[in-house]
């Protein structure tokens, strides 16, 4: 890979993977309609991957609550504020971290575990098997992983915000002594069901779609080796993040 | 598939005109013909590498050649589109070299799989039918088993249930015996022969064990170079007098296909100076 990218291949085979990428969307759009004889499947995908990911998403979602409260307890408490503690972690949780966070760690978990599946049902001839069955592996087996993806992560990301708040609530009203009627009361006087909610579930249904695309991509296109799908799956991790992040800024600024 | 001239039964079911494909910069078959008659069975064989399973492929459509005509059953496969083509590959039962079964589901459910994709039917009756095949191939006692349990011949043998399932009119195997121990083997070879006997069905072998395919092949072709460099009956094939022939039967390491790989010159590889010697 160095060596490419000293000759300046690299670049362009990003792009070429991009617009791959693009096309084999549209070729799962185009399948929808096909797929939709496999809900059974979906839905097996969709507890598959949601199950998969939830004990990590809570874990952290608990975690990162109870850091934020911590830290925006210091920041505010220099501005005489710590009773909008509530409102400052659940805005921070809805409109940012919840859908960034839940969508990183899903690409570490369910992303990687769809494209190693897919890779492998490449590499053991199982997708050509299908086609020969006269059964269109992209409306079997890659549109319903995609549609979970996107049904899931709004789904976890909520998870992670509830579990979160949980966790601001546990160290701002039970270790650092706010009032539990001033947290809660802020939080629900500011948050916007619209402006804040809502935005995070857009986002999050953005990213379930980019990550599952990403992970089913990888899988569909790998080498058929072992060491294809070994890559295959770390680029699912790194394309992901990358796409999250940048992603989330394009997002943010324009449904601010 | 009504909209399809019938073909006529003397017609083979599949041929081969001008076949020319090139795979990365490298010629696979440089205008090859071939004609494989209804009801037979017959072997490809040739050296590893020269394209017997990419052949395959161009007969069922899932690679597309350069140019030239692959009719099956009166379809030129090239020219098909995708519905057409699924619609041909419902009547074509294909092996692959590994099996392929799905490892998300057991023995049973992975021969029910084509039925339940293309026919609803009752479970009873799907039941039934997947019960029969499994009957044919000896494995219905292994219905509930994963493929992650099975042995390779009877991972092989399931795949060949499933490839049946439909009563196909043409089944492709490609390289169905190896890394299979004789008793195995034997079970395949007695399963091919049968389906080709009892069902009529039209089969392409590609096989590497000449002994095998005397027993079961009415026909032979021997791929090498891009062509059909000798055809005929196995035994014909294998008393044959043609450098191939001579080559591959007797297994000699040398001949026509060489035993090395194109090289540079030797000495000057080694440092040896041309000019020297
Ligand atoms: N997708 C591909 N791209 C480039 N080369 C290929 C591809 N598939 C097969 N080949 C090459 O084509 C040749 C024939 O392959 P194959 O049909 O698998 O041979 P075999 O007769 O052993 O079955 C091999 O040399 C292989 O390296
Ligand atoms: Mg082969």
């Amino acid at each position: 890979m160095n060596g490419r990218f000293l000759r300046g291949g690299y670049l362009a085979d990003a792009l070429a993977q991009v617009g791959a990428a693009g096309l084999f969307f549209f070729s799962i759009l185009g399948a929808l309609p096909k797929s939709l004889r496999y809900v059974r499947e979906t839905v097996r995908q969709v507890w598959f991957v949601g199950a998969m990911s939830l004990v990590i998403i809570m874990t952290c979602g608990l975690f990162v609550g109870m850091v934020l409260a911590l830290q925006l307890y210091h920041t505010l408490s220099i501005f005489g504020g710590t009773e909008a503690l509530g409102t400052v972690v659940a805005l921070s949780l809805l409109r940012e971290l919840g859908p960034v966070v839940t969508a990183l760690l899903f690409a570490g978990r369910a992303g990687t575990s769809i494209t190693a599946e897919i890779g492998l049902m490449r590499a053991t001839d199982q997708l050509a098997a299908m086609e020969m069955m006269a059964v269109d592996p992209i409306a079997y087996v890659i549109a319903p992983r995609f549609l979970a993806g996107v049904i899931a992560m709004p789904l976890l990301a909520c998870v992670f915000n509830a579990l979160g708040i949980f966790g601001g609530h546990l160290v701002g009203v039970t270790w650092l002594g706010i009032d539990n009627g001033t947290f809660w009361g802020n939080m629900t006087a500011n948050v916007d069901l619209w402006d804040d909610v809502v935005n995070g579930v857009w986002k999050s249904l953005a990213f379930g779609a980019v990550v599952t695309l990403i992970g089913v991509f990888q899988g569909y296109t790998t080498p058929p080796t072992s060491e294809g799908v070994a890559y295959a799956t770390t680029r699912t991790v790194v394309f992901s993040s990358i796409v999250v992040l940048a992603l989330d800024f394009v997002l943010t600024a324009f449904l601010m | 598939m009504s909209d399809v001239p019938m073909p006529r039964p003397d017609e083979p079911l599949v041929r081969v005109r001008g076949l020319s494909t090139r795979l990365g910069g490298k010629v696979i078959f440089d205008a090859l013909d071939l004609d494989i008659p209804r009801g037979s069975i017959t072997a490809l064989m040739g050296p590893s590498g020269t394209g017997k399973t990419t052949l395959l492929k161009h007969i069922t459509g899932q690679m597309r050649p350069d140019a030239g005509e692959v009719w099956v059953d009166g379809r030129n496969v090239p020219e098909l589109g995708r519905d057409a083509l699924f619609a041909l590959r419902e009547c074509i039962g294909y092996l692959f070299q590994n099996s392929a079964l799905l490892t998300d589901f057991d023995v049973f459910e992975n021969v029910a799989f084509p039925l339940r994709q293309h026919a609803r039917l009752p479970e009873e009756l799907v039941r039934n039918i997947v019960l029969t095949k499994l009957q044919a191939v000896g494995l219905r006692g292994a219905a509930r088993l994963l493929p992650s349990e099975l042995s390779g011949g009877m991972a092989r043998r399931v795949a060949l249930a499933r490839a049946i399932v439909f009563d196909p009119m043409l089944i492709l195997y490609d390289e169905p015996f190896v890394g299979l121990d004789p008793i195995a083997l034997n079970q395949v070879l007695k399963l091919i022969r049968t389906l080709n006997q009892t069902l009529g069905i039209t089969s392409v072998l590609v096989a590497h064990e000449l002994s095998a395919v005397r027993r079961v092949a009415d026909r032979v072709h021997l791929l090498a170079n891009g062509k059909i460099v000798a055809a005929g009956a196995p035994d014909e094939l294998a008393r044959g007098e043609s450098d191939w022939t001579k080559q591959f039967f007797g297994g000699e390491a040398d001949g026509p296909v060489p035993f090395h790989y194109p090289a540079g010159d030797y000495a000057r590889e080694l440092g040896f100076d041309g000019g020297a010697a």
